[in-house]
């Protein structure tokens, strides 16, 4: 199959969500329509509050729109499923669960062995460095720990569509970039399609394929950076997360994207 | 930690406990010297201290009534036991079920807001009348003692599971069954445990006041002979090996909670 051609993974068509508040209702997400390519990671940043959640939860299933549809290989999405599998920006662990036992959360549902089940999530406690800790409860666990179970239980049910929401927010800088470079290799080792939250432009840039600026509430799309192939910064992805973000290329980049961002944020006067 | 502090700490501890052993002490001593030896109180009104043990060790080995003291203590048990049982056997998964299924909790709530206010106790000539006056009726009023908290809780626990578990669990491809039993369940075990605790305790003050009014036998039993025969110290007996069982029954439950919530910090 052709790069440049790659079928729809996800859609949205003029999707609009109202969220109630304290008995008011108010427009979360107003008329956002977009593609996403099979095997593209796409990031959307955006001021705080601008919707960028509530527009990823109506890809998983768990938001309807009030207007519009949102579709995965052209069907509707009606309701959560395990084939987009979501990483909450506040881990959601199961507290009486093993990091094992996490792991292993889907996987029963969809009928695999036990011998297998066994086998995928000695792999994925490899991948995510945590021998030794296949018995600890999430509380014996720290932040970044427990970020990489609630990674590894949404990888290791292998779904087609991966949605991940600030995944790494809560972790201090060391941390994060480790995990950056490790989703990045999992990424390109595990080809999948990739939707990521971040408030990080540095984030954004060195992990998506194209990066989505979204508008103050309600949030629009104000506009979508390539990343790959126009700006060719290709490789990025097999380097060092610290070498790129010295890049020239990334820094013009960068300065582009902030200055919408900060655009967008005075406009609106939200700080 | 130093030694010292260590040794410090050691000091604080035995001091608490040399604190403890004297109130204890000094309370019996008070009680001694207001019976015996000033003769404050009549033996009639309130036995000595020394009546009130001696009258434990010698019904140990001559029966009051149809048992001896640990006869009564059985049944009191055995009632207790068969009343928990039959609260918690259809309290909990009543609870499950009404904080899971929303038409089941509109069905049952109406029923339950109507009984649940009305004091255990005040089921007695009913229970009496439904089921005699032998373990029937006992086992009946403590387990309505037992029931509602018991129940309330585990709704409450249902109802109230942190939203975004069930949301992880959705998106990891589990069924509505599935989640009931593998995420709100689970999660839902500490308020459950919590109001077993509470129930029990309430279910151990129904059996109290289900055996003064219709029994002969149980600790409840004891403490009502003692009243009509004027005998107080078998009242004292009653009433100290009562507060005993409440004692051991929170006792073992906290270690049962704290075995089922181990996942959780402390």
């Amino acid at each position: 199959m052709n790069e440049e051609q790659r079928p729809d993974k996800l859609s949205a068509r003029n999707v609009s969500v109202m969220y109630e508040k304290d008995d008011t209702s108010f427009l979360a997400v107003d008329d956002v329509s977009m593609t996403i390519q099979e095997g593209e990671f796409v990031v959307i940043v955006g001021p705080s509050g601008c919707g960028k959640t509530t527009f990823m939860n109506t890809f998983a299933g768990l938001v309807r729109p009030a207007k519009g549809k949102v579709y995965m290989d052209g069907e509707e999405i009606t309701g959560p499923s395990a084939e987009r599998g979501v990483v909450f920006q506040q881990f959601a662990l199961f507290p009486w669960k093993t990091v094992s036992e996490n792991i292993e959360f889907g996987l029963k549902y969809r009928g695999i062995p036990k011998e297998q089940r066994d086998e995928i999530v000695k792999k994925y406690v490899q991948l995510i460095k945590l021998e030794g800790f296949e018995k600890s409860y999430p509380h014996e666990l720290s932040g970044g720990m427990k970020q990489r179970v609630a990674i590894a239980r949404v990888y290791a049910n292998r779904p087609q569509v991966l949605l991940m929401d600030e995944p790494f927010g809560a972790l201090d800088a060391q941390t994060r970039t480790i995990m950056q470079e490790d989703l990045s290799g999992m990424f390109l080792t595990e080809k999948r399609t990739v939707l990521f939250i971040t408030h990080s432009v540095d984030e954004a840039i060195y992990l998506g394929d194209r990066v989505v600026i979204m508008t103050a509430r309600p949030g629009k799309i104000k506009k979508i950076i390539p990343i790959t192939r126009e700006n060719l910064i290709p490789d990025r992805r097999q380097m060092r997360y610290d070498d790129v973000v010295n890049l020239k290329e990334f820094l013009e980049l960068k300065a582009d994207i902030w200055g919408l961002i900060k655009a967008e944020i005075l406009e609106k006067h939200i700080l | 930690m130093s030694r010292s502090a260590e040794n410090f700490w050691d000091k604080v501890y035995r001091e608490k406990t040399v604190l403890s052993l004297s109130s204890v002490l000094g309370f019996l001593a008070l009680w001694h010297l207001a019976t015996d030896i000033l003769g404050l109180m009549p033996a009639i009104v309130l036995p000595s201290p020394e009546k009130v043990f001696f009258t434990i060790y010698e019904k140990i080995l001559a029966p009051v009534g149809e048992e001896k003291l640990f006869g009564h203590i059985g049944v009191s048990l055995v009632r207790i036991l068969v009343g928990v049982g039959i609260a918690l056997g259809l309290a909990i998964p009543l609870g499950i079920l009404m904080g899971w299924y929303e038409d089941l909790d509109s069905m049952a709530s109406p029923i339950i807001e109507v009984l649940r206010p009305i004091p255990p106790i005040a089921w007695i000539p009913l229970a009496i009348l439904w089921f005699g006056i032998g373990l029937g009726s006992k086992v009946f009023i403590i387990a309505i003692g037992v029931f509602f908290p018991t129940l309330i809780n585990t709704y409450i626990g249902v109802k109230f599971v942190d939203p975004l578990l069930i949301k992880a669990a959705q998106t990891l491809g589990a069924k509505d069954k599935d989640i009931l039993w593998e995420v709100v369940v689970p999660a839902s075990v500490p308020l459950i445990v919590a109001g077993v605790r509470i129930g029990v305790g309430l279910g151990m003050m129904c059996l109290v006041a289900a055996e003064l009014v219709a029994a002969s036998t149980g600790l409840g039993y004891l403490i009502m002979l003692g009243g009509d025969d004027l005998k107080p110290e078998l009242s004292i007996t009653g009433m100290i090996l009562i507060g005993i069982l409440r004692l051991l029954a929170d006792r073992v439950i906290l270690r049962i909670e704290r075995r089922v919530i181990y996942w959780k910090k402390e």
